[in-house]
């Protein structure tokens, strides 16, 4: 048993009745995977940072728990009894650690070369710097990275996330750790990317059969990875049992909600209920907005007056139409234009050529701005519940202003009445409206951004990767709620987001995006089970999928 | 989660919510407190501080010296302060009623003291004295320190420079300066310049650099470029060289000092709101504001301003110590106001020839000091009760 943790509890600030890990208990053998799965705040990276022992200053641990970590020919130790002194010695060297944000997790004023030698050089400290060297570049060639050798001198910001990563598991094992936890590593990058780099875990994994911590929240990356899997909730391990049974015939009502609110699984029940579109073809011919050829490209400036030196091409040529009351998904990997098409539409982004018409009328043909009426009929919904809301003001104050702005309701107290009934819509509490944003859950507050969207009436909205910041029992809920919407009040949607299972369950038309250009679109069915297009295959079989075990 | 009150009220009065905060700090308390006194002094400082009686009753029957010989000034601030007391006290109804009545009353008020009060031009400080001796009125009701600010106590013989409760004559509590005249008395009236030229030079920099630096952040480009030149001409002048260039060729007038101060200040705040805009431009509810076709002056100073303002009101606590520092300093330079009181002048005095006179030192410089640390202390409460992550983790 290389890991056994037995009665593991952490709490915070000394209040030992309200724990945030609540006494649980599982172990890993050499060579094999253990997910740790839940949503947000079920005390999943606390748990990973009890093992580690790098939990915040004002959390700590039960005196009962015990870590027992099996440290091969020598004696096992009690990582909850042991010193700081010999934790810094078992980091990096017995344990490895990986983080979730490749983006910060790197020091950028050192080159990566520096930075894989600091950690080599603690774990070997009689080692050459010519042997270093060596091991640094094996290392980095384990990690399957290119030019090595120039690699070792570059700083961390000229690398993309995925290569990011890649150098934090290459930092991970270089120094030959028996134990490698790792918390969320994929969940910033791409599903192509982090495809690639769960097969690496893998792969290193049979290299040098280290055994693994895994944190995950998506059950998708789970069933890829993963030996045995525990299901956390509320700082409890909820179930715990091999990946196959727990996700195939799961034994907690918890862990069939989970499974239930996948997206993929999501799709089964929607099928069945309705078949949601009747006559396409002549749908298509009455296109609601149509996009033509439409070129966004940002300058790049340099030198001493900012001369523009060339440009670079958001969005290359790009038409799409969209029938009034579909739903039009865009999907994409990052940095592939999805958002800067929607943010173009909104007249956020002023389009270099091309055109943009709304029932046939050109929306781009007066120079200066978008025309005033359009702004109540075309709205926007962020990705970020966090930042999509002001701080300051009250929802009432975020919802009102704008029904003032374009002539709904008589007066405030009307006002009042349509965004307590919205609120009634959206099921929140009407009393909330007297509340500020930070008083919300992630949920809550997706909603009141959804709220504020729908309270000047709009035809047509933006859903910006609107639950990707959300758990998936929210997301479902979420979804759920806004295809109610779109029904109620006859919206149409163009829904931006890079998860091909929510795209799956909530749209009518799919818009394959890559590189700033649209490589296919069709409909959803059609995209998702016979894409034509040998990236749009690509996209698709890099997705993680419950189902896909076997 | 968060402190009481917050969720439990329906009232969404943001500002209450801050003030409440803001009074937890005990700091901010102290600074509050201080501020509050002098705000009392300088709007009182004739009842606290005159040579004239309050109230002679006689067989002619009442009269008072004192309300006759205040100024337009006096009668300004008194008006102005009863008149904000006695609304909070019948709790105004709607904000816009509140601000159009303060604004009416300052307008009559100022036009009605420059045209109907004169003051006597020629104070004789001394007759109430005499007539107190003389027993010819009944009853005498003084001030708590029965001496003017400009009463030299011509009649008392040579008091310059007596260390507190040191004459035999009469009480001086914190003793008198160079020309006779009662530090106590003076440093009531003169608590009026310093409150006075913070408040004022501070708004006017903060008013024009947080409009200037929101433009300039908001639009940025070509807006940016300019406004940044601006604001780099505008640092490049050394305010106090300035100062002293119009004192010496304009009269020594308090109200241009504070707006010499103000307008020479105000880069720094612009700069400070131009980064803040900078950064909350592209934050989504600024980017949904303009989705929603708010008007400009509410995506400035509605959404964007609150959220971006905290370091703003920092560097302001800090300006108006600077403010007060900078008109000490003048006056200390002994180029400040003439005749009129003001701690700095009054500082100026405690060192003269070879004699140090610790009473003109202490007493001011402490007033000096207790203001400008009350800003630093307010400033930096205001900073966390407006910080809504801080209220998070509570």
């Amino acid at each position: 048993m290389l890991l056994d943790v037995q009665n593991l509890s952490v709490f915070f600030n000394g209040e030992r009745d309200k724990p945030v890990v609540d006494s649980i208990s599982f172990s890993l053998e050499r060579g094999r995977t253990m997910c740790l799965v839940g949503e947000s705040g079920s005390g999943k990276t606390m748990t990973a940072l009890s093992v580690t022992r790098l939990l915040p200053n004002n959390a700590s641990l039960a005196d009962t728990s015990k870590i027992v970590f099996d440290r091969g020919p020598e004696p096992s130790v009690d990582l909850n009894d042991a010193s700081a002194e010999t934790m810094r010695q078992f980091r990096g060297s017995d344990i490895a650690m990986i983080f979730q944000e490749p983006m910060t997790s790197l020091n950028p004023v050192l080159t990566i070369g520096d930075q894989l030698a600091e950690a080599i050089q603690h774990r070997w400290p009689e080692l050459t710097e010519n042997e270093i060297n060596t091991k640094c570049r094996e290392s980095l060639e384990k990690v399957r990275l290119d030019n090595v050798d120039e690699r070792l001198n570059t700083y961390p910001h000229l690398l993309s996330g995925g290569q990011r990563q890649r150098v934090m598991i290459a930092m991970a094992i270089a120094c030959e750790p028996k134990l490698l936890v790792a918390d969320e590593p994929t969940t910033a990058l791409d599903v192509s990317v982090q495809a690639d780099i769960l097969r690496l875990i893998q792969d290193l994994q049979s290299e040098n059969g280290m055994g693994i911590l895994f944190i995950t929240h998506d059950l998708g990356v789970v069933a890829q990875i993963a030996d045995t899997v525990a299901v956390m909730s509320r700082g409890q391990i909820v179930e715990k049992a091999p990946v196959r049974s727990v996700l195939k015939t799961p034994d907690h009502r918890y862990t069939q909600g989970l499974l239930d609110a996948l997206p993929e699984n999501l799709v089964a029940t929607r099928s069945q209920e309705s078949s949601p579109l009747q006559m396409p073809q002549e749908q298509l011919e009455r296109s609601y907005i149509e996009i033509e050829n439409l070129c966004v490209s940002f300058p790049i400036r340099s030198g001493f007056f900012r001369r523009t030196t060339g440009y670079v091409h958001a969005l290359d040529n790009v038409s799409l139409k969209i029938s009034r009351s579909d739903v039009v998904a865009l999907v994409g990997e990052s940095g592939s234009g999805k958002t800067t098409l929607g943010r173009t539409l909104l007249g956020l982004i002023a389009p270099h050529s091309g055109s943009i018409k709304l029932e046939g009328d050109d929306l781009l043909a007066t120079k200066s701005d978008f025309p005033k009426n359009i702004r109540n009929r075309f709205q926007y919904i962020f990705q970020d519940p966090v930042s999509s809301l002001n701080p300051r003001l009250t929802i009432a104050t975020t919802l009102i202003e704008p029904m003032g702005v374009h002539g709904i309701g008589e007066n405030f107290d009307e006002r009042v009445a349509i965004a307590e009934k919205l609120m009634g819509d959206l099921n929140l509490d009407e009393k909330s409206l007297w509340r500020l944003p930070y008083q919300f859950s992630g949920g809550q507050r997706q909603r009141i951004g959804i709220a504020r969207a729908l309270c000047v009436n709009p035809e047509f909205i933006v859903c910006d990767e609107i639950t990707s910041a959300l758990d998936v029992s929210v997301q479902s809920e979420l979804l759920q709620l806004l295809l109610d919407l779109r029904e109620s009040r006859d919206l149409t949607l163009l829904f931006i987001s890079h998860d091909i299972g929510v795209i799956e369950y909530v749209s009518d038309y799919t818009a394959v995006m890559h590189r700033g250009e649209i490589v296919e679109f069709d409909e959803t069915s059609m995209i998702c089970h016979s894409p034509k297009q040998h990236y749009t295959q690509e996209l698709l079989a890099a997705v993680p999928r419950v189902s896909a075990l076997t | 989660m968060t402190s009481a009150g917050v969720t439990h009220t329906s009232d969404p009065g943001y500002t209450r919510l801050v003030l409440s905060r803001v009074l937890k700090h005990r700091g901010a308390r102290f600074g509050l407190i201080w501020t509050g006194l002098l705000v009392l002094f300088s709007v009182f400082a004739p009842l606290f501080a005159s040579s004239h009686p309050l109230l002679i009753v006689n067989e002619g029957g009442l009269s008072s010296p004192m309300l006759r010989y205040l100024s337009a000034v006096d009668v300004i601030l008194l008006l102005l302060f009863i008149f904000a007391a006695v609304l909070i006290l019948i709790r105004y109804a709607v904000g816009r009623v509140y601000w159009s009545v303060v604004l009416v009353t300052l307008l009559i008020s100022v036009v009605q003291s420059f045209y109907s009060i004169s003051p006597p031009k020629l104070v004789v400080y001394e007759q109430y004295r005499q007539d107190v001796q003389l027993l010819e009125s009944q009853l005498v009701l003084m001030a708590p320190v029965p001496f003017s600010p400009k009463d030299y106590l011509r009649d008392a013989g040579d008091t310059g420079f007596l260390e507190p409760l040191e004459s035999s004559i009469s009480t001086h509590w914190l003793g008198t300066d160079e020309n006779g005249a009662d530090v106590l008395s003076r440093m009531i009236h003169a608590s009026r310049i310093a409150l006075g030229i913070g408040f004022v030079a501070t708004g006017i920099a903060m008013f024009v650099g947080v409009i200037i630096g929101g433009l300039m952040g908001y639009f940025s480009g070509v807006v940016d470029v300019i406004g940044m030149r601006l604001v780099e001409i505008f640092e490049a002048v050394p305010t106090l060289f300035l100062l002293l260039t119009f004192v010496a060729f304009f009269d020594r007038n308090i109200y241009l000092l504070m707006v010499i101060i103000g307008i020479t200040s105000w880069p720094g705040y612009a700069r400070y709101v131009r980064a803040e805009y900078l950064r909350l431009r592209e934050q989504e509810f600024v980017q949904a504001a303009v989705i929603c076709d708010l008007p400009l002056w509410s995506i400035l100073f509605r959404h964007i301003l609150p959220n971006g303002i905290a370091p703003v009101l920092v560097a302001a606590s800090f300006g108006v110590a600077s403010a007060i520092l900078a008109e000490s300093t003048l006056s200390f330079l002994g180029l400040g106001l003439v005749d009129d009181p003001s701690w700095g002048q009054m500082l100026n005095q405690a060192v003269q020839s070879s004699s140090f006179y610790w009473w003109m030192a202490f007493f001011p410089g402490g007033a000096i000091f207790l203001t400008v640390f009350s800003y630093n202390l307010i400033g930096d409460a205001l900073r966390d009760a407006i910080d809504p992550n801080s209220h998070k983790m509570s």
